[in-house]
């Protein structure tokens, strides 16, 4: 019993980071319907700035935070407003591969720069936590769980709240009729794309204090992303949220069970995704687009 | 077929929900072989739906579909395209990378006892039934080339192409101006004269009248009235269903001759 | 502008002439270096390093054509079609290593199997459509990959596990020269089969599937069998490439069975050639792959990149390599063979058009 609950207390940490990677994936599907195969690499991109602020400056890594949103975004916002606005209405193949050709770019990019060693954010309470009934919870697994939920809601306030947040919502429904409404779809649409990357950014801050990083460690995280997104449904901030800690309960049940080890994990996670993909295409929690 | 007493095709209590709301409830009726039958009804009143069930593109929530006597319920929609029933799509569905001859012989190829047929035979299939349209002229165009009405044409093209025993027409004529009505009208005479029932679903009433010897009025997924065109029109739950109830008291008092149309 | 007729078929002509002048070359040049040609001072045109590359070509001219046949003919686009090659390769890997089979008899197994396990998960998979085929069919693959590696049985691992598979060497004379024809053979069947899907009641079939596929049932095409014997059909061929690389290469593991991006240089092969098309993908896959091998130094003909050193090149080559993506996708959309085939002329009003296509 009690390793079940430690099971499952390990499997909702986990699935925080899942959760932040995963709410800026389903926005940009959702609203600009692009499966983004650069956004591990987005995700990274936010790790080496994390890195970087803490090697150079000493920063606290969750200070960090809302610089890789920042700089994110703007990164983001550049991608969509330059280049992926152009094939916006392209057989979704384009998508794909334009995506995947960003995601090549910059990996690349990071490899010249970075170099492939492995790098890690490790403050001073990193390898720390507390116990509770025998439960081992680390600090740093359990403020990015805070903060993956602080994020999303974050997120789901503005896209219901706020202007541009009603904007999105719009384009999402009906692109032409966001149009006829007045709606700026190459602002509206960069800036959607701008919040997944920053989302993305925040995730990649998250996975720096959590594991050693290299400029190709973003790529299960692109995969990772697909599982949280169908799992939740598409559409709600909310429904990746439980994506999210779903896929963060299955990978600890996967690893536990005797004699797979962790190299099982992402088999049965993929083998879940095209289960409830086929039998529930609109996911646990959604409805159908 | 041997048994003449049995209608061609059967629906009995056929009921088709969305989330809750049937869109098609308990409908009940009968094409006999060799009619041309109307289906009227104003916007959402089902009959996409209802033409979506026979076609086995939907799956019926309830009620028995028969063919010739056999339950066709819940068969695979090229299934029922073999057994002999066409159908054309209210909003035209071409191959956009063919052309307009291509699109015609792929319903040659497939369609109704296909298998014997090759490519060669489906051209000159496709051929025929081009020059029985109109489109003839047009048969190495691009579908992008055509208009509104021609794409409309194509698509009835496409089903004839598949030698069906019964055509189920989805508001071929809507959109079109009298002229083209006229023509089309003269298109569905000359498929009917080949020997093929028409199942002919219209929003606009003057087709119905101008061609159907019957036919059903459904509202809210209900048979509403089921007769004789000018009728049926003359009812007035029709004419309620049609032009809301303010409108139907007034034409109560009036007593107008006219078909509300 | 649509080019004329005339001028049409002149591109054409040109077009096959060049291609039978390449491809001739390309099947000639190896016999040159056999020791009887050297020995009969027949000039050397290639050596075995050109072969290996022209092998490694060949190879995914048969996968981009191979993927074509699902992704560009029926219109589903696959993102784990390495699954197929995997399979292949561990079908005729296991069957030689363990089994002893051998490998003639071994390779008809793979292109098999792999059909085998594409009806298999072809019929869940193959009723998605859009984006969430894609995603399933790019998990299937890398699920695949991971269990080949991974499964144990007593302890042992079945499939040869993280340390791979290794094969006995095949013996035979000229083995370069061998396996490339026999790779060569497989392209022949590959674009044989492409061709004859694109005249078949098959192929009007499929086409009618990518154009609207409830259109195409309605007319009586049995689309979940149709869009299975594709899929089924490209894995096939796939799965025979993969039989073929595991003998030539003698080692297979988890990377060189089942790397997860030539699942996407497939697609972008094809898309550059022309998708739908009978030679396309081929075109595309040879310049794609020549272009690969040129960039990353392999190729005995290079040139020094300016500012970049030896050991940044390869990484240099694959940022190159994302740019011309991201090029080729949002100029060319619809392939190069568009303009040599003789459709239409590569002008700027052309890249204009196609821009204004799919921009917002
Ligand atoms: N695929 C569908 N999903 C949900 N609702 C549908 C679907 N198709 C039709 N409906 C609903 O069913 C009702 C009947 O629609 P339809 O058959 O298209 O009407 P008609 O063809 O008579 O205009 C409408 O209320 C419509 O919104
Ligand atoms: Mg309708």
């Amino acid at each position: 019993m009690a390793a079940f609950v430690q099971l499952v207390i390990l499997g909702l940490l986990a699935g925080g980071v899942y959760v932040a990677v995963g709410v800026g994936f389903g926005l940009v599907w959702g609203v600009l319907n692009i499966v983004n195969l650069a956004h591990g690499a987005l995700v990274i991109v936010g790790g080496y700035i994390t890195w970087q602020l803490f090697t150079a400056f000493g920063l606290d890594p969750f200070l960090t935070l809302p610089v890789d949103a920042v700089a994110l975004f703007v990164l983001g916002y550049a991608l969509q407003r330059g280049v992926i606005n152009r094939i916006i209405r392209a057989p979704l193949l384009f998508t794909f591969l334009l995506t995947f050709g960003l995601n090549l770019v910059i990996v690349n990019i990071l490899l010249l720069i970075f170099g492939s060693d492995f790098r890690s954010v490790t403050p001073t309470y990193s390898g720390q936590g507390f116990e509770i009934g025998g439960i081992v919870v680390p600090y740093v697994r359990l403020t990015s769980l805070g903060a993956a939920i602080l994020l999303s809601a974050g997120l789901a306030f503005l896209l219901s709240r706020t202007r541009i947040g009603l904007a999105i919502h719009a384009i999402a429904a009906d692109r032409d009729a966001a149009q006829l409404v007045g709606i700026d779809l190459r602002h509206a649409y960069a800036v959607t794309y701008g919040l997944g990357a920053a989302c993305a950014g925040v995730a990649g801050g998250l996975i720096a204090m959590i594991q050693a990083i290299t400029p190709t460690a973003g790529e299960p995280y692109t995969l990772q992303a697909f599982v949280v997104v169908i799992l939740g449904g598409l559409g709600r901030v909310s429904a990746t949220v439980v994506g999210g800690l779903a896929f963060g309960l299955v990978e600890a049940f996967g690893q536990s069970i005797p004699g797979s080890g962790s190299v099982f994990a992402n088999a049965i996670a993929f083998g879940l995704m095209v289960l409830v993909l086929v039998t529930r295409p609109q996911g646990l929690m959604g409805r159908l687009r | 077929m041997s048994t003449t007493a049995e209608p061609q095709l059967e629906l009995r209590g056929v009921t088709k929900r969305f989330g809750g709301v049937g869109a098609v409830d308990g409908v009940t009726f009968q094409v006999e072989r060799g009619e041309i039958l109307g289906i009227i009804g104003p916007n959402g009143a089902g009959k996409t739906t209802l033409l979506n069930c026979i076609s086995g593109v939907h799956r019926v929530d309830g009620g028995d579909i028969r063919w010739e006597g056999r339950s066709i319920t819940g068969m695979a929609p090229h299934r029922v395209a073999r057994l002999g029933i066409g159908r054309t799509f209210q909003i035209v569905r071409p191959f956009g990378s063919m052309t307009v001859r291509e699109n015609a012989a792929v319903g040659a190829l497939f369609g109704s006892s296909a298998a014997r047929r090759g490519p060669k035979q489906a051209f000159e299939i496709a051929d025929q039934v081009l020059e029985l349209v109109g489109l003839k002229a047009k048969a190495g165009q691009p579908v992008s080339a055509l208009t509104i009405p021609d794409r409309k044409r194509l698509e009835v093209a496409r089903a004839v192409a598949t030698r069906p025993q019964l055509l189920l027409l989805d508001e071929v004529m809507a959109g079109l101006n009298n002229v083209e009505i006229d023509e089309a009208l003269e298109m569905v005479r000359a498929v009917h004269a080949t020997g093929v029932t028409v199942l002919l679903i219209e929003h606009v009433m003057r087709v119905i009248v101008g061609i159907c010897r019957r036919a059903i009025v459904l509202d809210f997924g209900h048979v509403l009235a089921e007769g004789e065109p000018e009728v049926v029109l003359r009812d007035e739950r029709v004419i309620k269903a049609y032009l809301g109830e303010r409108y139907a008291k007034r034409l109560r008092t009036e007593r107008g001759q006219d078909s509300p149309s | 502008m649509i080019a004329t007729a005339d001028s049409q078929r002149r591109w054409r002509r040109l077009f096959l002439i060049v291609g039978a002048i390449v491809a001739a070359y390309a099947l000639l040049a190896p016999l040159t270096s056999l020791d009887a040609a050297q020995s009969a001072n027949v000039p050397l045109l290639a050596d075995k390093f050109w072969f290996r590359i022209a092998t490694y070509v060949v190879m995914f001219v048969v996968m981009a054509t191979a993927w074509n046949i699902i992704g560009g003919i029926t219109g589903y686009a696959a993102f784990g079609n390495v699954a197929f090659f995997g399979i292949g390769a561990y079908t005729t890997g296991m069957l030689i290593a363990k089994a002893k089979w051998p490998f003639l008899v071994a390779l008809p197994l793979a292109p098999i199997l792999a059909a085998l396990f594409a009806a298999l998960v072809g019929l869940p998979l193959l009723r998605l459509r859009g984006h969430y085929f894609a995603v399933a069919s790019l998990g299937v693959g890398v699920a695949v990959g991971e269990l080949v590696q991974n499964i144990d049985y007593n302890g042992q691992p079945v499939f040869g596990g993280a340390s791979g598979l290794f094969l006995p060497i095949y013996a035979v004379g000229h083995r370069g020269l061998f396996f490339f024809y026999l790779m060569c053979g497989a392209a022949a069947i590959a674009i044989a089969v492409t061709w004859w899907v694109l005249r078949s009641r098959f192929g009007y079939g499929l086409i009618a599937i990518r154009e609207n596929e409830e259109a195409a049932a309605v007319l009586g095409v049995n689309t979940t069998a149709y869009k299975v014997g594709a899929f089924a059909l490209a894995a096939a061929l796939t799965g025979l490439a993969g039989g073929i690389f595991s003998q030539w290469n003698v080692f297979i593991n988890q990377d060189n069975a089942f790397p997860i991006e030539y699942n996407v240089q497939m697609i972008l092969m094809a898309l550059l050639g022309g998708t739908g098309t009978v030679f396309g993908p081929a075109a595309g896959a040879v310049l794609l792959q020549l272009l690969i091998q040129f960039l990353g130094g392999s190729l005995p003909i290079s040139i020094d990149l300016p500012f970049v050193s030896t050991e940044a090149r390869p990484i240099v080559a694959q940022v190159i390599l994302g740019l011309l993506l991201v090029v080729v996708v949002i100029f060319v959309p619809r392939g190069v063979i568009d303009f040599f085939g003789g459709r239409t002329r590569l002008s700027l009003s052309y890249l204009r058009r196609s821009l204004r296509d799919t921009s917002l």
